[in-house]
């Protein structure tokens, strides 16, 4: 077993402590332990390994720009260009409406906050919305999204509104991704020390002034981190994808117009396309959902480094 | 020198703005919170009929499930005589099976590794250790499914099943791989890096003074830490706890690729094979069945699911929020993720 | 300068925005069988290469979905494969071409031919292992694989061969056509019941002789092989889209569309 060294004060004689002085019990403790977390380093460093070897086998450079195609073998069906795409668009269109709606939230949260009540049911509404599986969101956008009124976001033909669309998905996304932006910059806020504010008062600046002007600039590393770990989010997510994206191969845009169409159109995303070549998708090629997950890693890990980047600016903002 | 006259005006000019400003931002929030609680309402609306015509017996068991929705979908056609009878036991039994199996296994797990991650571990593994904690907790579940599907399935279904067991049960279900085993495990690996995150990021908060102050008085390492600084995480371990059982209970598409598409409710009293039984859970079945969304009593059905989803997921968060109140006096450490 | 810069901008968007959509485009939105998607993925494709204005939107989510898709007024038309009953009130139902449900196994097992009755009992849970099935080289036990209650080839399959009655519980429930192809492919033990579309040469299945007849296309022309089926159209009674109509009218009898049928798999019945 390890020897563990005792913290000793400054001059003492230091006694290193060995563990075989202790009761069994604690042994047992100790190695369970050190078991588990050797256990769990072999599994974790296992899966890892295991879908980097079997990516790298199956990703080759021209899977990421041919796009997907029906066929019978792998070699006839393509890569996943459109996926990458479905994924990108469907990041933006949700952080375009969970950044504005999260900040001004966080902002109201931490700054106004009256009357209390309505900020309590607020905070418990976000924290319920954190919780909510999100194939309920998914069920919940099938009912918004096939009403006649909102057919101008999907497709309608002979009065029957399709429903699934990049927005349909894009705006159910927003609010997965809507908690982790709002908890983030509202940390962020409330971590700046009060006298900053007071600061700003004296020189005569309104409060909303101070948050547009002063606030959310200095806690621009926490509105970073919270929209990066959005997308994180955002790009994980399975379930609302299959439900409300339409689950066609390549992007069909809807109509002529160039932008509008594409996203009222349908398409896919790197994780349905991992979920529909998988042994229990639709097209079965166990290679390709390789490559398409190990792509989607990649993207996860750089996100994850950029995390790590701006939270430890954001801790290291100092205010004197 | 500026006149009193035009500080007042500057003044009363920033406190229009920020009316302004407050009542926008109220407002914005306003609509987010109606927007919200309209969607419980919308999904409790659609849900209604399906648990008026069942009562409380929509929980229990009776029937095979899977021929229960089959009726309902096709009654769909008929425009009279919907039916909606419906008996969720066996879904809502592997439901409980799963997330209960793979919360207790990763709790244990998840406590012992933070403890070693945080206190016991080389520092050079410490080093390594917390990035491919957080690493794993943000993999999307589709990609843990896929390995699931692709590796342990097969393992399970060629290695671990043997014939007799199969030709036992046969024809009541078939074990092919698709098991209970494989969806506990599953699951398992992916909550027990969110737990783990969470627990060491509560443990690490344990003041050092405290535990410093019980070394001093010559309590061995392992008891001080398992006593004071796991006790004093409290609020951290009950709050990675919850989260990770929302996040079990969710699950859809992970757990519709490893567990089976069989409404069958595993019995404990099968022995061995018990772990080898297909089953569905709630969450699956939503997403194994959004095709037949078309036939008005299907809908309903889907709907009661996705409300008992709903439900269980807020009286999660509230469960969290009264266990941690009784915690207060350990603030220090832990709040909520 | 700036200002004469930045409505040249807006301008420009808004009128790369509202470029009008090509002249008389419709999308025509079906659904159903997914056993015979594979056709309708050709003649989609041949059909927008003869109407360049005509694009096609198909969801298959198994022929029973398609057709209450019809009826919920999801859909404008829907394909099955299987005979209209009295519970799908409210379409007009058409025979568009003949297609065929296969039997098949895995290439590792030796069996060739199967009985109505001995297919019956295997799916109905009363034949368990490969030793009942006369021909096969194997022992063990028959792992079923089948399709969910929304396909039409499992409605299909009940009323040919079951006479009526479920299927077992142990029938493994693949969620579209080529999954039970996919299934039957990895396991030795399997056998399923799969449309002549994903059971051909690619497949990697064996198609299995019901009663001694292959499962072919002439065998299913002169209508002898037991197992034989018409891909259906479903229209809704009222005011079905006239595009679609013409669309399936082309299916029918064009001797284009015939040709497309016969290469893609399936077996032309009306086209000159």
């Amino acid at each position: 077993m390890s020897a563990v060294g005792a913290p000793a004060s400054p001059g003492a004689v230091r006694r290193s402590e060995s563990s075989s002085s202790w009761r069994l019990s604690d042994r047992i403790g100790l190695g369970f332990a050190w078991l588990l977390g050797l256990l769990f380093c072999a599994v974790a460093v296992s899966i890892v390994i295991y879908l980097l070897i079997q990516g790298v086998r199956y990703v080759r450079p021209s899977l990421l720009v041919t796009s997907p195609s029906a066929g019978y073998t792998q070699s006839e069906t393509g890569g996943f260009l459109d996926p990458m795409i479905g994924t990108l668009i469907v990041a933006l269109l949700a952080m375009a409406i969970a950044m504005p709606v999260g900040i001004a939230t966080a902002v109201w949260l931490s700054e106004f906050a009256r009357p209390a009540g309505l900020a309590r049911v607020a905070e418990s509404t976000v924290e319920m919305l954190a919780g909510t599986p999100s194939i309920v969101l998914a069920l919940f956008g099938t009912i918004i999204f096939e009403s006649p009124a909102l057919g101008f976001l999907s497709q309608t033909s002979g009065g029957i509104v399709f429903g699934r669309s990049f927005f349909a998905a894009g705006a159910m996304l927003s609010l997965v991704a809507l908690p982790l932006v709002v908890s983030t910059v509202r940390e962020g806020l409330q971590a700046i020390p009060t006298h900053v504010r007071e600061a700003s008062y004296a020189v005569g600046k309104s409060k909303i002034a101070t948050t547009r002007r002063v606030l959310l600039p200095a806690a621009r590393p926490s509105v970073i981190t919270g929209a990066m770990l959005g997308v994180g989010r955002v790009i994980g997510d399975t379930a609302i994808i299959v439900v409300l994206l339409g689950a066609t191969l390549n992007l069909e845009g809807v109509g002529g117009v160039p932008l509008l169409g594409t996203l009222r159109g349908t398409g896919s995303t790197l994780t349905s396309y991992i979920y529909d070549n998988a042994p229990t998708g639709d097209y079965n090629q166990p290679n390709k959902a390789y490559a398409a997950a190990f792509v989607l890693l990649v993207i996860v890990l750089a996100l994850n480094a950029g995390v790590d980047v701006f939270a430890r600016r954001a801790k290291e903002l100092r205010w004197g | 020198m500026v006149s009193q006259d035009d500080t007042f005006v500057e003044a009363s000019r920033g406190i229009d703005d920020d009316r302004r400003a407050e009542l926008t931002l109220g407002a914005l929030v306003c609509l987010v919170v109606l927007l919200l609680l309209g969607m419980v309402a919308f999904v409790l609306r659609e849900a209604w009929p399906s648990f008026a015509h069942n009562g409380l017996a929509w929980f229990g068991p009776g029937g095979s499930v899977d021929n229960q929705i089959q009726a309902i979908f096709t009654s769909g056609d008929l425009r009279e005589a919907a039916q909606y009878t419906f008996h969720a036991w066996p879904i809502v039994w592997s439901t409980i099976l799963t997330t209960t199996g793979a919360v207790v296994i990763a709790f244990v797990s998840a406590l012992f590794v933070a403890v070693f991650i945080v206190e016991f571990a080389p520092d050079w593994l410490k080093r390594v250790l917390e990035p491919v904690v957080r690493l794993l907790a943000s993999v999307p579940s589709v990609i843990y499914g896929l390995v699931g599907v692709l590796v342990v399935v097969p393992f399970i279904g060629n290695h671990l099943v043997t014939q007799g067991e199969k030709a036992s049960v046969t024809p009541v279900i078939q074990l092919s791989g698709y098991s209970l085993l494989a969806a506990v495990l599953i699951l398992t690996v992916t909550i027990a890096p969110i737990m783990i995150a969470i627990f060491a990021e509560g443990l690490r908060s344990v003041p050092r003074g405290w535990i410093e102050g019980s070394l001093a008085l010559g309590v061995n390492r392992w008891r001080t830490y398992w006593k004071i600084a796991v006790r004093t995480a409290r609020p951290a371990l009950v709050a990675g706890t919850v989260l990770a059982v929302a996040r079990a209970l969710g699950e859809a598409v992970m757990l519709s690729m490893v567990s089976g598409s069989v409404g069958f409710a595993p019995n404990p009293a099968d022995g061995l094979i018990f772990l080898f039984e297909p089953s569905r859970g709630l969450a699956a079945t939503i997403i194994r069945n959004t095709e037949e969304l078309s036939s008005p009593p299907m809908k309903h059905t889907l709907y009661a699911i996705a409300a008992v989803l709903l439900f269980s997921s807020a009286m999660l968060s509230l469960i969290g929020w009264a266990a941690k109140r009784p915690m207060k006096r350990y603030l220090v450490a832990g709040g909520s993720p | 300068m700036k200002r004469v810069s930045r409505l040249a901008a807006t301008a420009v968007t808004i009128a790369s925005l509202a470029i009008p959509a090509s002249a008389g485009a419709v999308t025509l939105f079906g659904s159903g069988s997914s056993a015979a998607y594979p056709y309708f993925q050709e003649l989609f494709r041949v059909y927008h290469q003869l109407h360049h204005n005509v694009k096609f939107k198909y969801i298959p989510d198994g022929g029973n979905a398609g057709v209450q898709d019809v009826q919920a007024g999801r859909s404008e038309f829907a394909i099955q494969t299987r005979l209209p009953l009295p519970s799908d009130a409210g379409t007009t139902w058409d025979k568009l071409f003949l297609d065929g449900m296969c039997i098949a196994v895995n290439r590792s097992n030796s069996a060739s031919d199967i009985s109505l009755s001995n297919l019956a009992n295997v799916f109905l849970g009363i034949d368990t292992s490969w030793s009942q099935v006369p021909g096969s080289n194997l022992t063990t036990t028959i792992d079923p694989v089948g399709r969910n209650s929304s396909a039409g080839s499992y409605t299909f399959f009940q009323t040919s061969v079951l006479n009526g009655k479920t299927q077992s519980s142990n029938v493994f429930q693949a969620q579209s056509d080529g999954l039970v192809a996919v299934a039957v492919n990895r396991d030795p033990n399997a056998i399923g019941y799969v449309g002549l579309s994903q059971s051909g040469s690619g497949s990697g299945v064996k198609k299995l002789d019901v009663n001694g007849l292959a499962c072919d296309a002439a065998n299913i022309r002169n209508e002898s092989y037991p197992l034989f089926r018409y891909i259906w159209s479903v229209l809704p009674n009222n005011h079905p889209s006239v595009a679609v109509e013409r669309f399936l009218d082309w299916v029918r009898t064009s001797k284009v569309a015939g040709r497309v049928i016969g290469l893609a798999g399936a077996v032309p019945a009306f086209n000159k």
